[in-house]
C-alpha cells in the first residue's frame, strides 16, 4: 500500500511540472499581455516599457518559466499582476469557497442519486422508475445557468426567502448559518445536474450486479432482500459508481465558473475568469497548478477507495 | 457481512469528511481572512470605530445598527492603490471614498476645494497650492506638504508605477517621471507646512492642472510607507489594506469580486460622514434591477455599474426607486485604420452608411444622442456648430463610387466582447456598411486580445469607448501624427499644429478658438467616428438622501449622503 502511495506521488511531480509548461506556453501563446490591455493614446510608450521590465516580461520566455519555477522551489508564487496582491493569499481565499461549494454539492447529488439509483433499479419498470428515469432526464437537460436564474427569480425575488447571491449578507452577516443560507441555491443547481446523470449510472450499474449469480446463491442461502441488495449487490455496483463520481469533482472545480458568476460566490473560477481576461500570468500558473494537484488528487483517492469498496483491488506492486 | 457495511459507510463519509473541512476554511472566508480585513469589522459594526466612538458619544453604545449604503458596481474593483489605479473605473470609484484630493469636481464641472484651500496661479505658470490647516490623516496625523513631497517623489520614481499623468511639472521627463538617480523635483517649492508651488514647463490653461494634478493626484501618508524602498512599493501589504488615508470614509475590507467596505472616517477635517458605511458591492447587471427592487443596492455605480438598457422598463416601475439620466458620456468611437481608409471619400461614405439615429431610438431606446467627434456634447469644448453627418445611403454609394474603392476587399472589423449594446450596434452598422458596398469580416476578441491588434495596427476598423475627460488635449491626442499611439495611423500637418498649440494655450477663450478649428477638420477629414453617446440610467433608492449615480463627481459630497 505504501509503496504504491509512495509511487504515485512520485510520479505526480514530473506530471505537475509538465502540466505548468504547457500551460505557461499556451498562456505566452494567447494573444494580448498583461501591460497593453488598455488603448490610451495618453499613455507615453515609455511607461508600457517600465511596466514590462518592472514585470520582467522582457526576458524571453524561458527565462520566465523558470523564474517561476525557481520562485515556486521556494514556496513563492509571486504577485498578481493586476491587484499586485500575493498570489497565495488570492488563492487562500478563492479555494474554500469553491471547496465548499463543490463538495456540498456533491455530497447532495450522492445522497440523492444514490438511494434513487438503487430503488429505480430494485423496482425496475415500474412507475417510480420511469418517473425518476425521466426526472435525471430533466435534470441533465435543463442548462445549470438558466436553473440559476429561474432559482433566483422564484425564492429571492418573488418569494425572498433566499439571498440572489453572494457568500454572506454584506451590512451584519457572515456566520455559519449566513453562509448556509448563500450555500443552498448555487449547491441545489450543481447538485441537480449531478443527480440527474448519476441516477443513471447507479440504476445501470446495479441492474448489472442484480443480474448476477451470486446474488441468486445469496437469495437461495436465506438472506434477507435487504441484505442481498445492501451488502451483496451495492458494494459491487460501488466501481463504476465511484469512477464517475470521482471524475465529476474536477468538474465541478473547473466547471462552476459560471455559477459563480451567477451567484457571486466568491471562488477560484470567478478568480479564473478575471485573471484570463487581465491576463494575469502569475495568478493563471498557480490557480492551474492548484487545480491539476486537485485533480491528481482526487484520482488517487479514488483509486485508493477502489480497494475499501473491492477487496480483491490491491495496491501491492 | 458488517465490515462491508462499514466500507460502504466509510466510502460515502470520505466526502462528508472533506466538506466539513472545506466549511473549517471558508468559516475563516465567511469573515474574510485576516491578510485583506480585520475580522472585528465583520464581527460587530462598530468595533473598527473603537477608538473613535468611545469619546464621541454622539451614537448609543454602538448597538444601533449603522446606516450603511450598498452600491452595485459590475466590474470588480481591481486595486486600492491611490498613486496606481491602473485606469480602472471601479478601482477610482472605490479609491474616492477613501481618497481625498486637492480640489474635487462636481457634474457640472466646477472645482471645489477639499485638501486644497486655494489652488491659485499669476502667470499660469507657477500655481501656488494652500492646503487646508485642519486636514489630518484618518490616524490623527496632520496632512502637510511633506506628504505631498513624499508623495510626488516616490509616485514619479522611475521604479515605481504610477497613475499620474504629470508631464508638464519642470523636472520631468516625456513620460512625467524622473530621471534614473533623480531624486528632487525641480518643479516643486515646498513653501511651508501648508503651502507648496508647482512649475510647469510651459504656461497651462489653468483648468489642466486643476483637473489632472489638483483633482487626480490621491496622496500616501509619508508616516507610514517612508522606509519601503520604491521597487517593492507596489507589493507593499499597505495597499491591499490601506487603513491610513486621508478621506471621507477609511478602509474596512475589500474582497475582490465581491465587495469594498468602507466605513466613516471619524477624524475626517470636514463634517463627518452621517452614513456608517457603504459597501461597493459587485454583482452582474443582470442583477442590478432585481437588487434595487430588492434593496439589496440603493444605488448603481457609473461606469461600471450600468443597468442594461432592456432593463429601462422594469426599473422605471419600480416604486421604491427614483431613476434619471446622466449626462452623454463617452462616446463609443468607430475607429479607421487610416492606412487602410486612406481616401476621405471612403470615410464619408461609411459616415452616410450609418444609420446612427436607428441605434439611439431602437437600441439605446432614445437614451443616447448621435455626435460624429470624440468629446461628449457636455464638454465646454464641444463644438457645437458642425453639423452632423447624415444617414444618406445613396451619397454614400456614390461617394463610394466616385473614390474607386475595391468591392471585393474585405473590411475586418475587431468588435470587443463584453459590452452588449455595444455589440448590438456593431451589428447594424455592419448591415448597414453591407447595404452601402462594403465586405465587412467581424472579428470578435475579448478586450487584451483586441488591444494588441489595433496597437499593432492589424485591424480595419474597430469600435470601442475611450475614456471620460474633462480636458479637451487628452481627446486631441490619438491624432498627433508623432504620438506613438496612434493606432489610427492618422497624420495632417494642420491638426497636428492645431493639437500642439491647444495643449499648451493658457488662455481658454483662445483655446476654445483653437479646438473649435481642429474639430473642424477633423470632422471633414474623419479620422473617427462617433457612433452614440449614451445617457446611462441612475437609479437610486428613494430611502437615499443627497447622493446619485453621476458620471462624474459621485463622491464630492459623500460625506453629506444620508438615509431615510
Amino acid at each position: 500500500m505504501f509503496p504504491y502511495l509512495l509511487r504515485r506521488l512520485l510520479i505526480a511531480i514530473p506530471v505537475l511540472l509538465g502540466i505548468t509548461v504547457i500551460n505557461f506556453v499556451i498562456m505566452k501563446l494567447a494573444p494580448g499581455n498583461p501591460v497593453e490591455m488598455l488603448i490610451d493614446p495618453n499613455t507615453p510608450p515609455e511607461l508600457i516599457e517600465a511596466k514590462k521590465q518592472m514585470l520582467g516580461l522582457h526576458s524571453p520566455a524561458y527565462v520566465q518559466y523558470f523564474k517561476w519555477l525557481q520562485g515556486l522551489a521556494h514556496g513563492q508564487l509571486g504577485y498578481s499582476f493586476s491587484s499586485y496582491a500575493p498570489v497565495s493569499h488570492l488563492i487562500g481565499e478563492r479555494i474554500g469557497p469553491t471547496l465548499l461549494l463543490a463538495f456540498a454539492a456533491l455530497f447532495a447529488g450522492l445522497l440523492v442519486a444514490l438511494p434513487v439509483g438503487i430503488f429505480s433499479a430494485t423496482r425496475r419498470n415500474t412507475r417510480f422508475d420511469y418517473l425518476m428515469t425521466g426526472l435525471s432526464f430533466v435534470g441533465t437537460s435543463i442548462p445549470p445557468f438558466f436553473l440559476g436564474l429561474g432559482l433566483i427569480y422564484v425564492f429571492a425575488l418573488k418569494l425572498g426567502w433566499l439571498p440572489p447571491g453572494g457568500m454572506r449578507d454584506l451590512n451584519g452577516g457572515g456566520g455559519l448559518g449566513d453562509t448556509l443560507l448563500h450555500l443552498l441555491l448555487p449547491a441545489t443547481v450543481l447538485a441537480v445536474a449531478i443527480v440527474g446523470k448519476k441516477i443513471r449510472y447507479v440504476r445501470a450499474s446495479m441492474l448489472d450486479v442484480l443480474k448476477q449469480d451470486y446474488l441468486r446463491t445469496a437469495r437461495a442461502k436465506g438472506a434477507r432482500e435487504f441484505a442481498v441488495i445492501y451488502r451483496h449487490a451495492l458494494r459491487n455496483a460501488l466501481l463504476p459508481i465511484l469512477t464517475v463520481f470521482g471524475s465529476e469533482i474536477p468538474l465541478l472545480l473547473g466547471g462552476s465558473i459560471l455559477i459563480e458568476q451567477i451567484f457571486q460566490w466568491p471562488g477560484i473560477g470567478q478568480l479564473a475568469m478575471q485573471s484570463i481576461l487581465s491576463r494575469d500570468y502569475p495568478t493563471l500558473m498557480a490557480l492551474n497548478l492548484v487545480a491539476a494537484a486537485v485533480v491528481l488528487a482526487t484520482n488517487l483517492l479514488v483509486d485508493l477507495l477502489y480497494s475499501a469498496a473491492d477487496p480483491r483491488v490491491r495496491y501491492d506492486a | 457481512m458488517i465490515s462491508s457495511s462499514r466500507l460502504v459507510m466509510a466510502s460515502l463519509l470520505v466526502p462528508l469528511i472533506v466538506l466539513l473541512a472545506a466549511c473549517g476554511q471558508s468559516g475563516n472566508n465567511a469573515s474574510p481572512s485576516p491578510s485583506l480585513s480585520e475580522a472585528s469589522s465583520q464581527a460587530s459594526p462598530n468595533a473598527p470605530n473603537a477608538d473613535a466612538s468611545a469619546s464621541s458619544s454622539d451614537r448609543p453604545g454602538g448597538a444601533a445598527k449603522e446606516k450603511a449604503v450598498t452600491i452595485g458596481i459590475v466590474n470588480s474593483p481591481i486595486t486600492l492603490n491611490q498613486i496606481n489605479d491602473q485606469g480602472d473605473s471601479a478601482s477610482k470609484n472605490v479609491q474616492a471614498l477613501l481618497n481625498d484630493a486637492l480640489l474635487d469636481i462636481d457634474s457640472k464641472f466646477e472645482f471645489l476645494p477639499k485638501l486644497a484651500d486655494s489652488v491659485e496661479t499669476q502667470d499660469k505658470q507657477t500655481y501656488v497650492v494652500k492646503l487646508n490647516a485642519n486636514a489630518k490623516w484618518n490616524d490623527g496625523q496632520p496632512f502637510t506638504t511633506k506628504d505631498v513631497l513624499f508623495t510626488l517623489k516616490t509616485a514619479l520614481n522611475p521604479k515605481v508605477e504610477t497613475s499620474f499623468r504629470l508631464s508638464f511639472i519642470e523636472g520631468l521627463n516625456d513620460a512625467g517621471k524622473l530621471e534614473e538617480g533623480q531624486t528632487d523635483i525641480s518643479g516643486l517649492k515646498i513653501v511651508d507646512d501648508h503651502t507648496f508651488e508647482v512649475k510647469t514647463k510651459t504656461p497651462i490653461d489653468p483648468n489642466i492642472f486643476k483637473e489632472t494634478f489638483a483633482t487626480k493626484v490621491y496622496f500616501l501618508p509619508e508616516h507610514v510607507l517612508k522606509d519601503v524602498p520604491p521597487e517593492q512599493l507596489a507589493t507593499h501589504p499597505y495597499f491591499q489594506k490601506p487603513e491610513v488615508t486621508i478621506g471621507p470614509f477609511k478602509f474596512a475590507a475589500f474582497a475582490k469580486d465581491q465587495y469594498a467596505e468602507v466605513v466613516r472616517n471619524e477624524n475626517y477635517y470636514r463634517p463627518v460622514a452621517k452614513l456608517g458605511k457603504i459597501f461597493v458591492k459587485v454583482l452582474p447587471a443582470a442583477n442590478l434591477v432585481a437588487q434595487l427592487q430588492t434593496g439589496d443596492i440603493q444605488l448603481n455605480s457609473l461606469p461600471v455599474g450600468l443597468i442594461p438598457i432592456s432593463d429601462y422598463e422594469k426599473v422605471k416601475a419600480l416604486p421604491n426607486v427614483n431613476v434619471d439620466s446622466s449626462g452623454p458620456s463617452e462616446p463609443a468611437e468607430l475607429f479607421f485604420n487610416n492606412k487602410v481608409f486612406n481616401d476621405v471619400k471612403v470615410r464619408q461614405a461609411v459616415a452616410y452608411a450609418l444609420n446612427r439615429e436607428l441605434i439611439v431610438e431602437q437600441l439605446l431606446k432614445g437614451q443616447g444622442e448621435v455626435i460624429d467627434g470624440s468629446v461628449p456634447s457636455d464638454n465646454p469644448y464641444y463644438n457645437k456648430d458642425i453639423p452632423l453627418y447624415s444617414y444618406d445611403p445613396e451619397k454614400a454609394k456614390s461617394l463610394l463610387r466616385e473614390s474607386g474603392w475595391d468591392a471585393k476587399k474585405t473590411i475586418r472589423f475587431l468588435v470587443p466582447s463584453g459590452n452588449k449594446i455595444r455589440e448590438q450596434a456593431a451589428d447594424i452598422l455592419t448591415q448597414n456598411l453591407k447595404d452601402a458596398g462594403f465586405k465587412i469580416e467581424v472579428q470578435k476578441y475579448d478586450f487584451g486580445t483586441l488591444a494588441q491588434k489595433v496597437k499593432k495596427g492589424d485591424y480595419d476598423l474597430t469600435i470601442f469607448n475611450r475614456d471620460y475627460y474633462i480636458e479637451p488635449s487628452l481627446y486631441f491626442s490619438l491624432f498627433q501624427s508623432d504620438n506613438k499611439s496612434n493606432f489610427i495611423h492618422y497624420a495632417n500637418p494642420k491638426a497636428d499644429e492645431l493639437i500642439k498649440q491647444g495643449a499648451v494655450e493658457a488662455d481658454p477663450a483662445k483655446r476654445r478658438g483653437i479646438y473649435n478649428e481642429l474639430q473642424a477638420i477633423l470632422h471633414d477629414d474623419l479620422p473617427t467616428l462617433s457612433i452614440y453617446s449614451e445617457k446611462r440610467i441612475q437609479a437610486v433608492s428613494k430611502d437615499v438622501l443627497v447622493g446619485k449615480p453621476l458620471n462624474i463627481g459621485m463622491f464630492n459630497n459623500v460625506n453629506e449622503w444620508d438615509l431615510k
